[in-house]
């Protein structure tokens, strides 16, 4: 598994207002998800804040986390 | 990729630019605050103030959480990281803010086995990988990123991790809000306000700030029309005499916020007396420990650490900075004896930090400013 996050990207993942849309692609086990950057890059993310989510659903990931569910366009 | 790529369009940054040259009052300099280091970031990598008008004036605010860790909490954090048995674990830019006595990168390579990790949860797994070993996570961020070290320390408990702890630095945004519009030396007219500590916490802990102090605020997403858009909307209320909160990020921020992670904070954490800010100083209720319940998990009753404050070098004027009141490239050692590869003060250590933003994206401005 790559890390999505880079210190050198975009944004430091210390930031605590970075947050990264990221594509839910695999439910592991409940409140745990694999979850994809833009760049395809997959890191586990905890889902307890936005439950229920599906594959598909567009998440708002900071430091591990989904904060937000991003609305429409969920994709199968 | 959608959510990213809409909010970068040019000729919607060009009309959103000939919006606010059209609003701003000629002769009537703005004074507007972005309060967290992902805002300093995407403007300085996006160029928005070039799209400003010159009396629009944009101040770096206080909310990078890697650039107010004071350097005594460092020192703490190598102090645990120098005890056997221990893998100390911190996100990457956190190892490179210098304490009192060096950084983490330099205590790992003196042999502390200092590992960087991308969210608390790699640490509790990293824990799980080594039950003979101690695994310390350094916590640092706002309530955007407190809910991730409260969720993975719940997860800890429930998977009966006994191996695990926490060395809290986590802050809370609005004291330090409060205690920048306190500052005598402050001059703002308004404030772009952090679009994702308000996905946690909402938009409504900002209304002091209208209420109290009679400034506008406007909740803002992070790519360049959302700051675009922002600005906008604050000279919007300047001219039209309003001032309240208004949520220009509502895409993502509900204006009360997560409600679920407001549970878990409670949970985990408590409000300190009081804590640190570099410079800024000792702010009342402005930082968290963990809670009772959580205890077995908090390393400052783990280790004994010096708890020693550490006075900023001379030199380094990050608490200005912090501030608002100089910009980055009037500090004396801004670009000189302060680097990103050897940075003297944090804001020029994180790629949020004023200064290493300014630094990376702006170095040019100086020479344009100072001729």
């Amino acid at each position: 598994m790559t890390a999505a996050y880079s210190c050198h990207g975009d944004h430091c993942i210390t930031c605590s207002d970075e947050g990264l849309p990221m594509r839910v692609v695999a439910i592991d086990e409940p409140g745990l998800a694999r979850c994809a950057a833009g760049d395809g890059a997959e890191t586990l993310v905890m889902t307890d804040l936005v439950e229920p989510v599906a594959v598909g659903d567009l998440v708002l990931v900071h430091a591990g986390v989904a904060l937000t569910v991003l609305p429409g366009e969920a994709v199968a | 990729m959608r959510y990213v790529d809409e909010y970068r369009d040019a000729e919607l940054g060009r009309a959103l630019a000939a919006e606010i040259l059209g609003v701003a009052e000629p002769g009537r300099h703005y004074k507007l605050m972005e309060v967290c280091g992902g805002h300093t970031h995407t403007i300085y990598r996006y160029g928005v103030t070039d799209l400003l008008p010159d009396n629009v004036e944009l101040v770096h605010g206080p909310g990078c959480p890697v650039c107010v860790i004071p350097m005594g909490r460092v020192d703490d954090g190598i102090a645990i990281a120098r005890q056997d048995n221990v893998i100390f674990t911190c996100f990457g830019d956190m190892m490179r803010v210098p304490g009192g006595n060096g950084t983490l990168l330099e205590a790992k390579a003196e042999g502390a086995d200092v590992r960087m990790v991308y969210s608390p949860l790699d640490a509790l797994r990293l824990a799980k990988r080594h039950p003979d070993r101690e695994v310390v996570f350094f916590a640092i961020g706002f309530e955007t990123t407190a809910p991730s070290t409260a969720l993975t320390l719940k997860r800890a408990r429930a998977d009966g991790v006994r191996n695990f702890f926490c060395l809290s630095n986590h802050v809370t945004i609005v004291p330090p809000l409060r205690a920048l519009l306190e500052s005598p030396d402050l001059r703002l007219d308004g404030f772009i306000g952090p679009g994702h500590v308000s996905t946690v916490v909402g938009a409504r802990p900002f209304e002091f700030i209208p209420a109290d102090y009679g400034k506008p605020v406007v909740v803002s997403g992070f790519e360049p029309l959302d700051l675009l858009q922002s600005v906008s909307m604050l000279l919007h209320q300047l001219a039209g005499g309003r001032c309240q909160v208004e949520n220009q990020y509502r895409r993502v921020v509900p204006y009360d916020g997560n409600p679920q992670a407001l549970r878990v904070l409670a949970e985990v954490f408590e409000l300190r007396p009081h804590f640190e800010w570099r410079g800024l100083g000792f702010i009342s209720h402005s930082g968290l420990k963990l809670s009772a319940a959580y205890s077995d998990f908090d390393a400052e009753l783990r280790y004994a650490v010096p708890g020693v404050r550490v006075a900023d070098p001379k030199a380094c004027q990050c608490g200005e900075v912090l501030k608002g009141v100089i910009k980055p490239w009037e500090c004396k050692v801004f670009g000189t004896a302060c680097t990103p590869e050897r940075p003297i003060g944090t804001c020029m250590v994180s790629s949020e930090g004023a200064c290493a933003a300014y630094y990376n994206y702006g170095r040019f401005a100086r020479d344009l400013e100072a001729v």
